[in-house]
């Protein structure tokens, strides 16, 4: 033992330098897990806490319709029993706002306008940009309180008025910081507070609007739990929704964990490239080692002393490579602008033990895992080799092997084969499977993910095989840099193949994802482009229909197509009937997942231009029907035919706003989501029962295009009509592609850590094998090579090397957004050859430059010397 | 005692096996000083090969005091030798990566011995490179090189002594003095020392000298009269 302690220790300070690469590699991958996990763990430690501030409250029970007075009623007797201890309504609706007639800037803005009582927040602190607290007193004499963006974006002050449905309010503060307000979720616009009673005498709440009304409770911690579900079990199928911040803080907690794993899951891949680094690290160094191991073994070591000492070696280079890697995380976190992590909602950068312990032992693990099958090399090494002198190869010798395909060539080969070498190579499989799993919580994740791996590795090795056969004519090329590069490619121990799955691996990920944002952008610039609107209007009444329209008719954008107005009701499915589907009661149709929510929907005698019909027969030239006809009949779109298999026949019960009907399914349309001009429904009825029943109308049209003109369009249209919101599809757009570059920035720095750890791998592997070139460098120059030819030797070889790394990352990359276009996002598939070519063409400079750069020494040596020290 | 019973050695070559050591018996007495000559090719280097225990042979049993290492496995073997056999080779095979001393701790570390540090040390002086201790194998010269060697095969105060051309590569007044220290070895210590040598003055030194020609001894000559006088 203390042999084998000594040996280790003895081996480390000999070839530190050597194996320095050995113990980056683990860093940056144990630094990228560490780093993520402990981020995340931040996040959700903080936000965590914050889960009643989330909800405002203990329990929130709310709904997308205003309190009916049967079910207010029940409620309350159900709270009168309950402990609770404070109770408020709030109301949340998403309106448009404007300056004061003459002040400000000539625009409207939507914002999420949010109604509450005295004592809001039950939870949680109202923060204001002065420092001072907030009281309800503020919102007092119609009084509200706004977030800074939207002082920016409409010119006002804290003492100027803002109309709000056409009423003015004084703005007393600005908000800095608000409960309830989760980071990074959608929102149609900015915060701003008010009093309920001044909110409802607004007008905003009359039918139609998209309100949220919300009963917030304050109740003994026991008691949550028990009165969310009761709560719910009583009123669920009412269309009222009951959250307790337990379930809050298990749904924060479920997405996080979910999250944390994930990014784990890319810090494990990060790590992988670097174990491939490790392998070729390893493999070099014990052929490098051949002759001490064959020394050793002469003066009495036995096989499993030395290959103990080897794997100690690894244990403590891998536990180097982990505490390199914390003090990377360390500051890779501290190097998080404190704004940045706002965002994120935390503002701890801090390393928690428990990532910091994943992170090691993982590194531990993958390093051993890694070093482990060049390792059991040294098992081969016979120490008779030290009498013949200068044997090259000091491995039992392995024979030009027969082909596989004759009987006796397979005996002979399959005699060749190192059993225990490839049992140790399966077990080292199945634990990286194992980890992977461990990392992303999830075996089939992990499957996938190794799966995913070993395909690309194999096609890179196929790759590399095909290319050594392929260029193997040009061994005779004329020219002889060209000719020994090419040589140099297919000699023995030669790195091509961990070089290109290290850098093919990197420069898939970089393409890859630079080449999904190209073609996600470009739909959504696209979507602008074709469609022609470029605004949504909401929540117009039926009697202001006409003048809308003669609004818009008078103001839209000059050459455009005329507006389009449509009249949408909210629906919930509550049963079916059908030839294959049955669904008796609304808790039957909650267990169909998704058909259990609102729809919208809408009735017209005719179809779209982006319909088609596939089953059944559209109405089209019938007459409207009979205002009390049942059963009334409705086309329901193709994915709700699949899904839910509901078809021509059938019966499906609606709830539209209260009123039960019975709808006959008439016909199955098909719509081309891609072109949304005339949107999209899943349930359209024909014409006739609704021409009465309550209803708002949405307007689809192109704005003018001029920022001020747009401005002045939004703010004349809500002084006009305080209740109608206008949904400036340019601007949601602009945020869309915002959060696609910021998350293609993320994404892209994970991927430019992969090729960092490709290039680095790059470098050890050039590093490692520089011994021989030294070598052959000499012997080539006592014969008259010189300076220029050998590194023009060595720019082509390894410029060819990082070619084809380009190539198969290129070509991966196009792959991988023809897979996520089609599947995933569900856009159209744009290739992008321009852009795999310039990543192919950059990846060949940086691996020819970093091959020919860290093989400096290899041109500056003077021959004699390296001659003399072989 | 060393002692051969038809030992062969034969090695596949393309298609047909070649007969490097055809079967031969051979006793090498205790504590003495054995010469293994002949020419390129005659199979010296096989033969002490095989006494180390380095090679297994294609017939034959080599008992050294009795036990037959020809019936031991790979790690057994390389523990005998660890206690019974120093071995000295031509290109020295020190490891560049240890120092001096650290080499010669080596196989007392294997051996779990206690006090591997002052022996080592002891071992040093014995051939005279005390002061060279700490220098790595790269900073000393051909002749330091091999004296660290024969300290390191003595490390274990083995019985049996192998060195293979353990001059060849050294200049003649310093291939004098490793001489020297090797006969002196087997005189003060009673060390068995067998050699393959083509230096004639080595092997003029010698108490028997063996000589091979293709694979088969060719003669046995006892000079220790010669020695002696």
């Amino acid at each position: 033992m203390r042999f084998v302690l000594l040996m280790a220790a003895r081996e480390i300070r000999a070839s530190w330098r050597r194996l320095l690469f050995f113990f980056v590699c683990v860093a940056i991958g144990v630094g990228a897990i560490v780093a993520l996990r402990s981020m995340i763990q931040n996040v959700r430690t903080d936000l965590a806490g914050e889960a009643r501030a989330l909800i405002a409250g203990d329990v929130a029970i709310a709904t997308n319709r205003p309190w009916t007075d049967d079910l207010r009623a029940a409620i309350d007797r159900r709270l009168s029993e309950a402990p609770v201890e404070a109770r408020q309504d709030a109301v949340e609706v998403a309106t448009m706002v404007r300056p004061e007639e003459g002040r400000g800037a000539a625009t409207a803005k939507m914002v999420e306008l949010r109604g509450v009582q005295a004592g809001f927040p039950l939870y949680g602190r109202v923060v204001l940009q002065d420092g001072s607290t907030f009281t309800h007193d503020r919102l007092g004499n119609r009084g509200v309180l706004v977030r800074p963006e939207l002082l920016a974006q409409l010119g006002l002050a804290v003492g100027d008025r803002l109309m709000v449905g056409g009423t003015p309010f004084t703005i007393r503060g600005v908000i800095s910081q608000e409960p309830g307000r989760r980071a990074g979720a959608f929102s149609f616009g900015s915060r701003v507070l008010i009093d309920l009673d001044d909110l409802r005498s607004t007008g905003l709440l009359t039918f139609g609007s998209r309100a949220r009304y919300e009963i917030l409770l304050k109740v003994s911690e026991s008691a949550v739990q028990p009165l969310t579900r009761d709560l719910r079990q009583r009123f669920g199928n009412r269309f009222v929704t009951v959250r307790s911040f337990r379930s809050t803080e298990d749904q924060i907690g479920d997405d996080l964990v979910r999250a944390e794993n994930y990014l784990s899951l890319v810090g494990f891949v990060i790590l992988v490239l670097g174990g491939i680094g490790v392998w070729s690290v390893t493999r070099v160094f014990v052929r490098q080692k051949i002759r001490s191991v064959a020394i050793l073994k002469c003066v009495g070591a036995t096989t499993r002393q030395v290959l103990s000492a080897y794997v100690l070696q690894v244990v403590l280079l891998g536990l180097a490579g982990g505490a390199l890697g914390i003090v990377l995380a360390r500051a890779g976190l501290a190097a998080i602008p404190a704004s940045v992590a706002a965002t994120l909602g935390t503002a701890r950068t801090t390393l928690t033990a428990s990532a910091i312990w994943q992170g090691v032992s993982v590194g531990m693990l993958v390093s051993l895992l890694f070093s482990l099958v060049p390792l059991l090399e040294v098992r081969r090494v016979k120490p008779l080799l030290l009498l013949r002198g200068g044997a090259a190869s000091g491995l039992a010798p392995q024979a030009v092997l027969p082909p596989w395909w004759t009987m006796a060539g397979t005996r002979t080969r399959l005699a060749a084969v190192d059993w225990l070498q490839v049992a140790v190579a399966g077990g080292v499989s199945a634990a990286l499977v194992a980890i992977a799993s461990w990392q992303a919580a999830s075996l089939r994740v992990g499957l996938v993910v190794c799966i995913g791996f070993a395909t690309v590795a194999f096609v890179l090795h196929l790759s590399s095989t095909a290319i050594v056969y392929a260029v193997r004519p040009l061994a005779r090329a004329r020219a002889f840099p060209l000719r020994h590069a090419v040589l140099s490619l297919g000699r023995p121990g030669n790195q091509t193949r961990v070089i290109l799955l290290a850098v093919g691996l990197g420069s898939f990920f970089v393409i890859g994802v630079r080449a999904l944002q190209a073609n996600l952008l470009e739909q959504f610039s696209l979507e602008l482009s074709s469609s022609g609107a470029d605004m949504v209007l909401m929540e117009i009444l039926p009697d202001q229909v006409d003048q809308v329209r003669a609004f818009l008719e008078a103001r839209k954008a000059p050459a455009s197509a005329p507006p389009r107005l449509i009249p949408v009701l909210r629906a919930r499915v509550t049963g079916v009937r059908g030839r294959e589907t049955t669904l008796e009661s609304f808790d039957d149709v909650r267990r169909q997942g998704a058909l259990a929510r609102e729809y919208v929907i809408t009735y017209r005698d005719r179809l779209e231009p982006n319909e088609k019909v596939i089953d059944g027969a559209f109405w089209t030239g019938q007459p409207p029907l009979d205002e009390r006809a049942s059963p009334v009949e409705v086309s329901v779109e193709r994915s709700i035919h699949q899904r839910f298999r509901i078809n021509v026949g059938d019966i499906v019960r609606f709830d539209v706003l209260g009123r039960r009907l019975e709808a006959r399914v008439t016909s199955v349309r098909e719509v081309e989501w891609e072109d949304a001009r005339a949107g999209g429904f899943m349930f359209v009825f024909r014409p006739g029962p609704f021409a009465h029943a309550p209803q708002t109308w949405i307007g689809i049209l192109r704005a003018p295009e001029d920022p001020t003109e747009r401005g002045r369009f939004q703010r004349d249209l809500v002084a006009r009509f305080p209740n109608v919101s206008a949904i400036d599809v340019r601007e949601v757009l602009a945020t869309l592609s915002g959060a696609v570059r910021n998350l293609t920035l993320a994404i892209s720095i994970v991927g430019g850590i992969a090729l960092l750890s490709g290039v680095l791998i790059l470098v050890g592997a050039v590093a490692m094998t520089k011994f021989q070139r030294v070598y052959e460098a000499a012997i080539l120059r006592t014969l008259g090579a010189n300076t220029r030819m050998l590194a023009a030797m060595l720019a082509v070889e390894y410029g060819v090397l990082g070619l084809l790394a380009g190539v198969v990352g290129g070509a991966g990359a196009l792959a991988l957004t023809w897979g996520v276009s089609r599947h995933v996002l569900d856009i159209p598939w744009r290739p992008n050859p321009l852009l795999a070519s310039i990543g192919a063409a950059i990846t060949t400079v940086l691996v020819g430059s970093v091959g020919v750069i860290a093989s400096y020494d290899v041109l500056r040596k003077k021959p004699l010397g390296a001659l003399r020290a072989e | 005692m060393i002692e051969l019973q038809g030992v062969s050695r034969t090695v596949p070559s393309g298609d047909t096996m070649l007969t490097i050591l055809h079967p031969l018996d051979l006793v090498i007495e205790s504590s003495r000083v054995a010469a293994i000559t002949g020419p390129s090719g005659s199979g010296k280097s096989t033969l002490l090969g095989l006494l180390a225990g380095l090679d297994a042979p294609s017939t034959g049993r080599i008992l050294i005091d009795g036990a037959d290492i020809t019936a031991m496995s790979e790690d057994a073997l390389a523990r005998f030798r660890g206690r019974r056999i120093g071995f000295v080779f031509q290109f020295f095979h020190l490891l560049p990566s240890l120092t001096a001393i650290e080499n010669v701790r080596v196989p007392l570390e294997i051996a779990g011995a206690a006090d591997a540090g002052r022996r080592a040390d002891a071992l040093l002086a014995e051939v005279g490179l005390a002061p060279r201790r700490h220098h790595y194998p790269s900073q000393l010269s051909g002749g330091e090189q091999q004296r660290v060697a024969i300290a390191r095969a003595l490390a274990n105060d083995p019985p049996i002594l192998l060195a293979d051309e353990p001059t060849g590569n050294l200049d003649s007044a310093t291939g004098h003095q490793v001489i020297d220290l090797l006969i002196d070895v087997n005189r003060r210590r009673g060390t068995t020392v067998v050699l393959v040598t083509h230096d004639a003055e080595l092997a003029q030194r010698a108490d028997v000298t063996i000589a091979l020609r293709d694979g088969r001894i060719a003669g046995v000559t006892e000079a220790r009269a010669a020695a002696s006088s």
